[in-house]
């Protein structure tokens, strides 16, 4: 048999599944029918310039889901558009946007990409249309690479202005004087890409758009805006949340699709005596190595940096034994030059480059064209990555495969044991928080510097007098005779706000490997023992970074970069107090509540842990201060009358198993990254005093992951039960209630039974109302 | 979803203010100030500092008016690199601000605004009481300003200005009309800055002028006071303050008599430090004036003083000598006026003498000697005395490296050429052995 022969994808994915110890692996195959393209006529109030660009690209209709969308702008709505990646979106607002400029010169448009690289490329796409019309459009990228002489013209002359979240808040919104004609004549505001601002992230990208609707009514202007998400469980929310403003929601994606075959892959279980399972890069290489010896296109996605490298590495030789086509695979993250990259995506789309592995830098809307195949080493970490993922293999007429093989860790295991959780539910919600007190306040001293705010002016939905009296207590806000809010500090409130980190006190991380010593990023004071303590290895933009030491008293870590096959993680030491209760609801046998809570950790030691199969290296000691944050919780209170009878062992091996189970379930269903969510279990709550299980947000504050957890509850317990209850292993296994200790004992049963008290909801209520 | 029968919640606002109140407590951000509470009174601040409520401001500006004797000779002005016509008149304009910075929170809350009346030179300052006087501030600056006026002030281009644009924006209003900006920054750096240890308008009236200022604010301060003033309202705080604009504002009227001074050829041989005429040569030189530079360097030249005497500020060891670099700017005047001939023979002169920037001019006599006269063999020995001159310099740990550069590439193409020519000269001589 030759190895490496041409052949269709189906039929390279049918001989991969023939092989017996493949077969064994799968858990799920499914086939997603093709869809035909759902086009409308181009509308004839569009401007003739625009229909000739259209049909010079030889278009002769829009899809409906442009067609809606650029409808709605015209009536004056705000839109949101959800649809898959490679869908058309950005037709949805090129066009309006190049229409406007077309009926009035002077008219202004802002697009907010959240990565430079894909400010580049919409720009592209932006100029290629504008010059099928025939049209002089003055467009260009203004972020922290734009040279100082061309700056001065993009704020006075440039018709569409194409920046990122970080350069509006700190550069743009700070200076807005000097940006009036923008902001005078601004028509359109585009926030594409919204899925990316969830969490931390958004919710300061949720303030700096209030921030910027300020400035624009200021000067006059009401702008449109243009909400562009890949697929995410509340669109409308999401979208609503970030503008401040009701929208038309836009989610008939029009555009085609061919067949599509999506395979989940469980790989076997490497140590019965503990139940771990071995990593995704087997198996991923080996489902990759089938399409590309059959000349398909196929993209593989690794989870960080070091499993691209892997992946590619092992790929090429596996390639080189078969005199396979070595030559035509790439790698592609975030630490490649731009040029480089472009030619790999060039590459992509002419079909000259074969197999490209990537970290999720491909997962947004750089455009590579259409693949056969894409291999996906490791579950993403939510619905919605998997799918904009196994979106990037989508021939719009041929069949196209995708194929997800799970990682060790717990959720990975989660997923593939239960198919129909990606196939079946809605994906994940994105939440955000924009009143999230210590992001709120942040911004709110920003909006001050920029403009004073009248006594009642709200900022988000509530006036914000209360917290400018606070800040005025602080001082650096004053109230003047006129009964105005005023800034009234020399410091510079937007030098002051990372929007990548909740409260205003950050280590920065230095890079000293390069030739002179960079700052690559910040992380949240809190979260500083557990990422950048000594010897730690950081991970940055899917790169390693080894912690050579950090100065605590300085809030500086010092780091270089490393490529290495472990990963570390911090244990803690962690107590909890419960400071209020926000909302509380009774169980059949204890309570739920949703407040606030102090956490106190101190990290002790960290363990080297070997990145595929979670291995256990070595370890060292932690030697740092207690750090305390505030921030919400959803804690889960059980009624000691309804433990009778439990001994000591059991309710322990039962808090612990049940809390793990409820943590990925928790970080599963609100589509957050599984360290954004904490768990602390007491046996005897000094607060509650009976045993209390707490799931609490590791963000100062919080951004509304423990609320929604706390209407979520029926889910949450449901789904960890059925977590718990379904796992294949005899008595709890990393994969359900966490990695076993030492004294043995069964915690899979007792885990179950406690999580099946939680479930009940009080007896005098029926079922029907409980759900 | 929750069930409202049986979930307790919390009113979003009400948590919210417990929520301030834990932060408040916490320490973790508030300081616990008392509140800021508007208690100026635009009259008192006026009585406190000497000043007066200004008409037409509703009583909410105040202003300061103060004169004396500064006569200037305008008609030296028609002489700057950019010439304003003697009819102009002038507004010496300085701003006290809440920052550095050009952004939307910065607020310049005191402006001294100088113009001359004959002979006399008078200073208005207007302060701003109240944030909330703002508009009539702005109005009060702008009829400061008439429209023909040129504006005088110490990076005012970069700083204050821009500011004040800022603030007419902010307010929604066109910044006012004026006909011309000086900025004497630069000019101060060009003519003064060689025999001064920076060009902060401090170090420059000092210098210069001759004037050293007795317990002035220093400028970092000026801030904290204003913010302390509205803090508690007592204008005492601002007494420094306005004594330091008002002599920032004369300053720029005494900078502008020195600079006239500089500007008229009859105070040249005995009045005016060579290095300032070389200064204003360059000057005249960036705004294309070649005339007026030549005469510039020329005069440098013939007074220039020997380099034991020149009081250099920066001790550098390596300082080239005026004299040097008067004549280098002065060969490259030449050349820029389309005098090559009288261009070549300067830098020979300077290549010839053998000085610090003798390598500089030898490079310029290779090549004039391979482009003008034809001539790579020549343009080889000069560039080879070029050559010995970095080298020399480079072991005394005195490199130049945009000469060595430079050099790097133009010696092996002048021997190649060199070469070619001498081969071309035996081909010529004997026509039938090639």
């Amino acid at each position: 048999m030759r190895i490496y022969e041409p052949m269709d994808t189906l039929a390279a994915l049918d001989r991969f599944l023939a092989d017996p110890g493949i077969a064994a692996s799968v858990t799920a195959r499914r086939v997603i029918p093709a869809r035909p393209a759902d086009l409308v006529p181009i509308p004839g109030w569009l401007h003739p310039s625009l229909h000739t660009a259209l049909r010079t690209r030889g278009l002769s209709g829009l899809y409906r889901h442009q067609a809606e969308a650029m409808d709605a702008l015209r009536q004056g709505e705000d839109v949101a558009i959800v649809t898959p990646t490679a869908s058309g979106k950005s037709l949805c607002y090129d066009l309006p946007v190049l229409q406007s400029v077309l009926d009035d010169p002077s008219s202004r448009a802002l697009y907010l990409f959240p990565t430079k690289a894909l400010s580049q490329d919409q720009l592209a796409g932006l100029r290629e249309l504008a010059g099928s019309a025939g049209m002089e459009l003055s467009a260009a990228v203004y972020d922290g690479d734009t040279p100082a002489p061309i700056r001065s013209v993009i704020r006075s002359a440039g018709q569409v202005v194409v920046t990122n979240p970080d350069m509006l808040h700190s550069a743009i919104l700070p200076h807005h004087t000097k940006w009036f004609q923008l902001f005078e004549q601004l028509r359109y505001v585009v926030v594409d890409e919204a899925h990316t601002y969830r969490g931390v992230f958004g919710s300061h990208v949720a303030d700096v758009l209030r921030r910027l609707a300020r400035i624009c009514a200021h000067y006059g202007a009401r702008p449109r805006m243009v909400v562009c998400s890949a697929t995410v469980g509340n669109p409308r929310q999401l979208a609503e949340t970030l503008t401040g403003r009701q929208v038309r929601v836009i989610d008939r994606n029009g555009a085609p699709q061919g067949e599509r075959h999506v395979v989940v892959l469980r790989p076997p279980i490497s140590d019965p005596r503990t139940g771990a399972r071995s990593g995704a890069g087997g198996l991923a290489k080996r489902a990759a190595l089938s399409f590309l010896r059959a000349g398909r296109q196929t993209i593989v996605f690794g989870r960080s940096r070091v499993a691209v490298e892997l992946l590619l590495t092992g790929l090429r030789e596996a390639l080189r034994e078969g005199r396979g086509p070595l030559g035509r695979i790439r790698g592609y993250r975030g630490g490649y030059l731009p040029l480089e990259r472009r030619a790999i995506e060039a590459g992509l789309r002419s079909g000259q480059v074969l197999g490209v592995v990537s970290t999720n830098a491909l997962e947004l809307g750089i455009d590579i064209g259409r693949l056969d195949a894409a291999v996906l080493a490791g579950y993403p970490g939510s619905i919605a990555a998997t799918w904009q993922q196994i979106g990037r293999a989508g021939r719009r007429r041929d069949v196209s495969v995708a194929v997800l093989v799970a990682g060790a860790g717990a959720v990975d295991q989660y997923v593939a044991a239960h198919p129909d959780y990606l196939f079946e539910s809605s994906p994940e919600e994105a939440r955000l928080d924009p009143d999230n007190l210590h992001v709120l306040l942040a911004h709110l001293r920003a909006a001050t510097f920029e403009l004073p705010f009248d006594p009642g002016e709200r900022f988000g939905p509530d006036p914000a007098d209360d917290l400018l009296a606070f800040l005025a207590e602080e001082g650096h806000v004053r109230q003047a005779e006129d009964g105005r809010w005023y800034w009234a500090s020399e410091n510079f409130p937007a030098s002051e706000i990372s929007l990548r980190a909740a409260s205003p006190e950050n280590v920065v991380i230095i890079d000293t490997g390069g030739a002179r010593p960079r700052v690559i990023g910040e992380v949240d004071l809190f979260s500083a023992p557990t990422l950048v303590h000594q010897n730690a290895i950081y991970l940055h933009e899917s790169r390693q970074f080894h912690v050579d030491r950090l100065e605590w008293a300085e809030r500086k870590a010092y780091v270089h970069p490393v490529d290495v096959e472990h990963y570390t993680q911090a244990q803690l030491a962690v107590t909890l107090k419960p400071l209020e209760t926000f909302a509380e609801a009774p169980l059949a046998a204890g309570a739920r509540v949703h407040g606030e809570v102090m956490v106190s950790t101190l990290a002790t030691i960290y363990k080297k842990l070997r990145l595929e199969t979670h291995e256990n290296l070595g370890w060292g000691r932690i030697h740092l201060p207690e750090t305390e944050l505030h921030t919400t919780a959803h804690w889960l209170a059980v009624d000691p009358a309804a433990l009778m009878g439990w001994t000591r062992a059991e309710l322990d091996a039962a808090l612990v198993g049940a809390g793990r189970a409820l943590q990925t379930v928790g970080s599963v269903l609100l589509m957050s990254d599984p360290r954004d969510l904490g768990m602390v279990a007491q046996i005897r709550s000094p607060h509650a005093e009976r045993p209390v299980i707490y799931l609490y947000e590791t963000v100062p504050g919080g951004v509304g992951l423990a609320p929604r957890l706390f209407e979520r509850h029926a889910e949450l317990v449901g789904g960890a039960r059925e977590l718990v209850g379904a796992c294949p292993c005899d008595s709890g296994c990393p994969a359900c209630t966490g990695p076993r200790d030492e004294r043995g004992g069964d915690s899979k049963r007792s885990a179950e039974r406690l999580l099946g008290l939680l479930e009940r909801e009080p007896a005098e209520r029926s079922p029907a109302q409980a759900a | 979803m929750m069930d409202p029968s049986t979930a307790v919640t919390v009113p979003l606002l009400a948590l919210r203010a417990r929520r301030i109140d834990r932060l408040r407590d916490s320490g973790g951000i508030g300081k616990h100030h008392p509140p800021a509470i508007a208690t100026t009174r635009p009259a008192d601040t006026a009585a406190a500092l000497g000043g007066a409520l200004l008409p037409g401001s509703g009583g909410r500006v105040v202003v300061i008016d103060a004169s004396g004797p500064l006569p200037l000779p305008r008609d030296a002005l028609v002489r700057l690199p950019d010439p304003i016509e003697p009819g102009r008149p002038l507004v010496c304009l300085d701003t006290e601000t809440t920052g550095l910075g050009t952004s939307a929170g910065t607020l310049p809350f005191l402006i001294g605004l100088g113009v001359w009346d004959g002979d006399r030179f008078s200073v208005r300052q207007l302060l701003l009481p109240d944030h909330a006087a703002e508009p009539e501030f702005l109005a009060a600056v702008r009829d400061a300003i008439p429209p023909d006026a040129w504006l005088v002030t110490y990076n005012g281009r970069s700083f204050d200005w821009p500011l004040m644009v800022a603030r007419f924006r902010l307010h929604h209003h066109p910044p006012p009309a004026h006909a011309g900006h000086l900025d004497l920054l630069p000019l101060a750096r060009q003519l003064w800055r060689h025999r001064l240890p920076d060009a902060r308008l401090c170090s420059v009236e000092a210098g210069v002028c001759g004037v050293v200022r007795e317990a002035d604010l220093p400028g970092a301060l000026i801030p904290e006071r204003y913010f302390a003033y509205l803090r508690h309202g007592r204008a005492e705080s601002l007494l420094e303050v306005v004594r330091h604009n008002r002599q920032d504002v004369a300053s720029l009227a005494r900078l502008l008599l020195a600079l006239s001074r500089c500007l008229d050829p009859q105070a040249w041989p005995a009045e005016v430090h060579p290095g300032d005429l070389h200064g204003l040569g360059r000057a005249y030189v960036r705004r294309r004036r070649y005339t007026e530079a030549l005469t510039c360097f020329e005069a440098a030249l013939a007074t220039a003083l020997p380099p034991s005497f020149l009081p250099t500020q920066e001790a550098d060891p390596w300082q080239v000598p005026l004299s040097q670099r008067a004549a280098v700017d002065r060969a490259r005047t030449l050349a820029r006026m389309g005098r090559h001939d009288e261009a070549a023979r300067v830098w020979a002169e300077i290549a010839s003498q053998g000085d610090r920037l003798a390598a500089l001019a030898w490079i310029q006599v290779a090549k004039r000697r391979e482009h003008h006269d034809g001539d790579p063999t020549s343009a080889l020995a000069a560039a080879g005395r070029a050559a010995e001159l970095a080298l020399r310099g480079r072991a005394a740990g005195n490199p130049v490296p945009w000469v060595e550069r430079d050099l790097y590439r133009r010696l092996p193409r002048l021997r190649a050429a060199a070469a070619r020519g001498v081969r071309a000269a035996a081909g010529r001589a004997l026509p039938g052995v090639a």
